[in-house]
């Protein structure tokens, strides 16, 4: 409440604030991790100062404008004043001497933000046209291990070192309730550290503008206890298993012939065997060898399972009960009119799938857990 | 010659530049000014060019299309150009008209044959291989030139038609300071080619 | 010349698209004094600035549409009232179109007409330059906006960020439309920066020197100094754009080893200084509405003007602060936020010099005066969160969403804006010679404030909820949609406001001849404009004016005593210049400007079209510069003036002006 307060002070609106103060999980004055905390403790302050300077110069214009209000028939002329020098001196220094304060306090924030403690757990970021990949290197051996995308999963309480990558244009990643944002730059790699104290969702959005679909460019970290992060790594590790389903075989077929242009599935029930890479100007369409394990697809604008206790959010433990499987079967129809995309050099093309193809295609993913 | 300040009828006949707050003529003035934007016109590109000289990933790079000698020879004929340029400034300042065309068409013949080598210059390098697609070093080195080099046109430009007016007995000593405004650009665009010289040629 | 002659006699002369004698002009110039032709080759600052400000409303209702479309657009959750790929365009063009569009050349509009009469002086250093520059901006505008025809507006962005802006990203044509046509404004601006700088530094009265000028005269050299500086390097960034869509040049492509961090440092070293050079004007405008209405100078004359220095100065130290996130780095990024934070302080400076004006004045609260207070509030919270941005950490939060965005709306709007609004309410009666409604001006203050403060206010709050910009549509369930509505009704609010302006403008129209005459003073102005009538003669000023100190008007109409009480020594009408143009000499008018200009749009379709339509042009853009260069210094066939014939006895046949560079060849004809 009180930061919602202290942000009031910048736009005279305080009344409403308390009302809208709830189901904002991209607040950045919400912090929940230590990095955006002590942005949180470094602005606050700068936003009482404004507010104070603010009421100052307001409340002064105000009374200004009271007390000095020619009265009628008055046609007395004031006393001419030019300036008084010290006085504009004062008022010169003063703020420079105030200003120097808030940006040596910046400059050490700034410092601190960059620091990387030892025991960090390295991810690599990458955003292309619109959606996001996460590269985990598990054995330290430079190569990349685990390969998902829109839903960042990482242990609470430990640091992460993100290094920021982009495989077209420019995006920027921004978890606000764990850290500032990022840009992430074609042929450049930008380091950003984040943790998040407790387990939980949290949800960006690309903020820098990318092209058509950059207002539906989102992500999430899902941060889990370090013992059930173990547990998913270890899973993720694992390829895909051959379906047993007759459905989902045929599905897998499909796949296979269909999707294997863009799509990767690792594993024995996968499409490793095929796989050409990718036909699009970004590079790559999200690896799917382990889709079901995650909570969104396509760049995070759509959740993948179907929010249970209906509180507007998918949550951690909302996981695997169920699929949000008409959201799913739209996408395949005509992913184009779910959302924008120049399709098929960047983004999903309408793959004119019958209603039965969609239907095994729906059976094969699910068995990619 | 006159800008429009309000002037009085009294001092009509003795309104000269001199008149103006500052004492420089308007278009004297003017040309300052307009060369003080320049500068960082070609301050840009010239980062641009320092940036990117070295980030093409394939085809050729500076190392490889420079001929320091040739390059050196045309920058020097540049630079002789504005000594001629100065020559003109000078000689039409003395009223001596003859001199001053003979000195005029000296500057842009020297400007010319500057410009006849960067063509040269740009079409070996082009048959060497380095077009102006090729790569990125390509794209910031004919950029950054090019532009030096339609600056040296327009000086040509310019003096060929201070010629013409001097042929047609219109470029007196009264007229001196149009000479005067063409040098000041002419000598601009050469202290600009003595850094994209030493820039870019010179330094590896 | 034709000014010379008395009223009576310029009756007699044909009107109303009169025949141009000689119609090549290479022997004539263009005659008409009234009608549309006299409007299209005019050379006179003030017809000049006013076509500015109109061309500037007019596409500040197309940018105002565009601003409601985008609100309709985002007034709930998930809303498609268009695609995102028109929502692109439209936000892109919102964002060029009143910065480049509206706010410079509402700033130009100002600086033409204003500069000359607050320095005495009957004309600008380059006359035509001026209509140049002028059609040019038209022109470049007109330009940018047929991309709606011809494929579709820029998609990327008014900041255009490579690489998206590249052709494999952006592939309709809006984004060359964009570099071209932002280039042909820039040719404008920069012509106009040439012209002003040198009418200032050279075209003042006798005695006013530099530090007895008008604040806002300061204001406009400061802002035309940027402009000069900050013009070629965004000129740069252009070419190198243009380059790589049309010419398929490497500069931004990544593949082949380009940074795209180039485009961000070249676009910026312009777009910080671009800030200043749309508020500098507004604060020049204030600085000049306040002390008449406080009835006291201004408080503390010198460290406004050095204020105003520093800020333009410091303009250029502080680019990168739009750039915290794009990694530069801690130590680049810690410059730049410690260099951020000093800006504030002259802005600051000002705030407080304003707020000292008012102080101990008599205050009316006129229509002007109401905008010019506005703007000293609504800027206030505009620096404020400025200052919440030079904290870097912080700025990784804020940047790139709504806070951002309310941040600058309240800096441009609140800043600029309001200055303008104030500056036509106030200068109004000078310009065209009736007032505006000054209740109509008041209801269009208090609407304005409301909607601008329903409108922009909650995008602080949104910004820090997480909104980001540049986003079609947000999901239900974020928190945001509350205050979008808010955010919505305002921006109708604000469309309201306008809507009053425009019945204000047609309504003080209509009734201008049975209103009350404003004279030449009609609020005991203080500099140099108001010493002449209303609206102001085609000559400006019947003689040289003689300065001999800082508001050298209010006190030819009063003395100052020891005790610093103003005692009443002349009324301003007794002491007014009466409008008679008998001793002036005025330049002639000119067509080249106009053909020069007309040729730049043709070279842009031509460029993106068909190389046979940029041939076309550019025989436009020569013919422009050879009959520019040939035509005679003044009009041949007109009489020459009793006083001032030394012009034609100079240049008999304009040869001397056949030198290529404008800047050069104005000299031998403009005016003598």
């Amino acid at each position: 409440m009180s930061r919602r307060v202290r942000a009031s002070l910048l736009a005279p609106l305080v009344l409403f604030l308390a009302s809208c103060a709830k189901d904002a999980p991209l607040d950045s004055l919400d912090p929940a991790g230590p990095r955006a905390k002590s942005i949180d403790d470094l602005q606050n302050p700068v936003f009482a100062i404004a507010g104070v300077v603010f009421l100052a110069v307001n409340l002064g214009v105000l009374f200004l404008a009271w007390k000095f209000k020619r009265r009628k028939d008055d046609h007395t002329l004031p006393h001419q004043t030019h300036g008084n020098t010290k006085l504009e001196l004062g008022w010169t220094i003063l703020p420079a001497l105030l200003l120097a304060g808030i940006g040596g306090a910046s400059v050490l924030t700034l410092l601190d933000l960059e620091e990387k403690p030892d025991d960090s757990m390295q991810v690599t970021v990458v955003g292309q046209q619109w959606w996001w990949e996460y590269q985990y290197d598990v054995d330290g051996d430079g190569e990349t291990d685990i390969t998902t995308a829109n839903d960042l999963v990482i242990p609470a309480g430990r640091n992460i070192d993100l290094d920021i990558e982009s495989r077209d244009v420019i995006h920027s990643f921004w978890i606000p309730r764990l850290n500032g944002k990022r840009d992430a730059v074609p042929g450049r790699s930008h380091p950003l550290q984040m943790s998040a104290d407790e387990p939980g969702v949290y949800r960006g959005q690309c903020t820098e503008f990318c092209g058509l679909s950059h207002g539906y460019m989102r992500m999430r970290v899902v941060a889990l206890e370090p013992s059930e992060f173990e547990a998913w790594q270890d899973a993720q590790l694992d390829g895909a298993e051959m379906p047993t389903d007759e459905l989902a075989l045929e599905g897998r077929e499909i796949f296979r012939t269909t999707c294997s242009s863009c799509h990767l599935v690792e594993g024995e029930g996968g499409n490793e065997d095929l796989f050409e890479g990718s036909a699009q100007v970004s590079g790559a369409a999200p690896n799917l060898t382990h889709f079901m394990s995650r909570g969104t697809f396509a760049g995070a604008v759509f959740d993948l399972w179907t929010d249970i206790d209906g509180n507007g959010e998918v949550d951690i433990d909302e996981h695997g009960d169920t699929l949000n499987e008409a959201q799913l079967k739209a996408w395949l129809r005509d992913p184009p009119a779910e959302k924008p995309m120049y399709a098929p050099t960047r983004g999903m093309p309408n793959l004119e799938l019958s209603e039965a193809q969609i239907d095994a295609l729906v059976a094969y993913l699910e068995t990619l857990e | 010659m006159a800008d429009t300040a309000v002037h009085s009828s009294t001092t009509v006949h003795e309104h000269t530049h001199d008149d103006t707050a500052t004492g420089i003529s308007n278009s004297k003035l003017g040309m300052w000014v307009f060369l003080a934007s320049d500068c960082l016109l070609f301050g840009a590109l010239i980062s641009t060019y320092l940036l990117l000289r070295h980030r093409s990933t394939h085809g050729l790079g500076p190392t490889d299309v420079f001929d320091i000698p040739f390059t050196s020879v045309s920058s020097f004929v540049l630079l002789m150009s504005s000594l001629t340029m100065a020559l003109a400034v000078a000689s039409i300042t003395r009223g001596d008209v003859h001199r001053n065309r003979v000195w005029l068409a000296s500057t842009a013949l020297l400007g010319a044959v500057f410009i006849g080598g960067q063509v040269y210059e740009f079409t070996t390098f082009y048959r060497e291989g380095l077009g102006y697609t090729t790569n990125i070093f390509g794209s910031a080195f004919y950029t950054l030139t090019g532009f030096h080099g339609i600056h040296v046109t327009v000086g040509i430009i310019m003096l060929a038609s201070l010629l013409v007016m001097s042929l047609r007995g219109n470029l007196t000593r009264e007229r001196a300071e149009a000479v005067e405004i063409v040098g000041l650009y002419w000598h601009f665009v050469d202290v600009v080619w003595i850094v994209i010289f030493t820039v870019v040629y010179l330094i590896p | 010349m034709a000014i010379a002659e008395s009223p009576s006699d310029a009756l007699a002369l044909p009107s109303g698209g009169a025949i141009a004698h000689r119609p090549m002009g290479i022997f004539g110039r263009p005659r008409a004094k009234t009608g549309w032709t006299s409007w299209i080759t005019t050379v006179d600052h003030k017809r000049i600035g006013i076509m500015y400000g109109a061309a500037a409303l007019f596409f500040f209702c197309i940018g105002g549409l565009q601003a409601l479309l985008i609100r309709a657009q985002l007034a709930a959750p998930g809303q498609k009232l268009f695609s995102a790929d028109l929502y692109n365009q439209i936000f892109t063009m919102h964002g060029v179109t009143m910065i480049f569009l509206v706010v410079m050349p509402l700033g130009a509009a100002f600086m033409n007409y204003l500069i000359p009469i607050q320095i005495g002086a009957r004309d600008v250093a380059f006359p035509r330059l001026n209509a140049l520059s002028f059609w040019t901006f038209l022109f470049g505008g007109i330009f940018l906006n047929t991309s709606w025809i011809f494929g579709g507006g820029a998609d990327g962005g008014w900041f255009a960020y490579a690489p998206n802006t590249g052709v494999a990203f952006s592939p309709s044509h809006g984004m060359d439309f964009y570099a071209l046509g932002v280039q042909i404004t820039g040719i404008a601006s920069l012509v106009g920066a040439v012209n002003l700088i040198t009418t200032v530094l050279n075209m003042r009265a006798p005695g006013m020197t530099l530090m007895k000028m008008p604040v806002f005269t300061w204001m406009s050299l400061v802002t035309q100094v940027l402009l000069l500086f900050s013009l070629p390097v965004i000129s740069v960034a252009l070419f190198l754009l243009t380059f790589d869509r049309l010419f398929d040049a490497n500069f931004f492509n990544v593949a082949e080893g380009a940074d795209p961090l180039l485009w961000q440092h070249l676009f910026w070293i312009f777009g910080h200084p671009e800030v200043y050079i749309l508020v500098l004007p507004g604060f020049g405008i204030v600085s000049e509405i306040i002390p008449v209405f406080a009835r006291k100078p201004i408080f503390g004359y010198p460290f406004m003007v050095f204020s105003g220095i520093a800020i333009g100065f410091m303009g250029f130290g502080v680019w990168a602060h739009h750039m915290f996130a794009s990694g530069l780095g801690p130590i680049s990024v810690a410059a730049f936020s410690i260099s951020t934070m000093f800006i504030a302080v002259p802005t600051g400076v000002k705030i407080l010099n304003w707020m000292a004006t008012m102080w101990g004045g008599k205050l009316t609260f006129t229509a002007p005066m109401l905008w010019a207070i506005g703007l000293v509030t609504m800027f206030t919270i505009g620096g404020l969160s400025g200052v919440s941005h030079a904290v870097a950490p912080a700025d990784t939060q804020q940047t790139d969403t709504y806070y951002i965005v309310a941040h600058f709306h309240y800096v441009i709007f609140g800043g600029a804006l309001f200055a303008f609004f104030g500056g036509f309410y106030f200068w109004w009666p000078k310009v065209f010679g009736h007032f505006l409604d000054e209740t109509l001006g008041k209801v269009h203050f208090w609407i304005t404030l409301v909607g601008f403060n329903l409108t922009f206010g909650p995008m602080h709050i949104l910004g820090l909820q997480g909104m980001s910009r540049r986003i079609p549509t947000y999901r239900d369930g974020y928190g945001f949609n509350l205050w979008n509505m808010v955010s919505t009704i305002g921006a109708f609010t604000i469309a309201i406001a306008m809507l009053v302006f425009a019945w204000n403008i047609v309504r003080s129209y209509r009734r201008r001849n049975t209103l009350p005459k404003p004279g030449p003073d009609p609020w005991d102005g203080r500099s140099l404009e108001w010493s002449i009538p209303s609206p102001t003669p085609e000559h400006n000023f019947d003689d040289e004016p003689v300065i001999t100190q800082f508001d050298d008007w209010w006190y030819r109409k009063y003395e100052e005593n020891d005790d610093g009480e103003l005692v009443k020594v002349n009324e301003p009408e007794d002491i007014a210049m009466i409008g008679d143009g008998s001793r002036a000499h005025l330049p002639s008018p000119s067509y080249w400007p106009f053909v020069l200009a007309l040729g730049l749009p043709f070279i842009g379709w031509g460029l993106i079209f068909n190389m046979f339509i940029t041939a076309f042009g550019g025989a436009l853009v020569l013919a422009g510069f050879v009959g520019w260069a040939l035509e005679p210094a003044d009009d041949p066939d007109l009489p020459p003036h009793g006083h001032d014939d030394h012009g034609t006895a100079d240049d008999p046949n304009g040869d001397a002006a056949a030198l290529d560079a404008p800047a050069t060849e104005e000299e031998v004809t403009v005016g003598g």
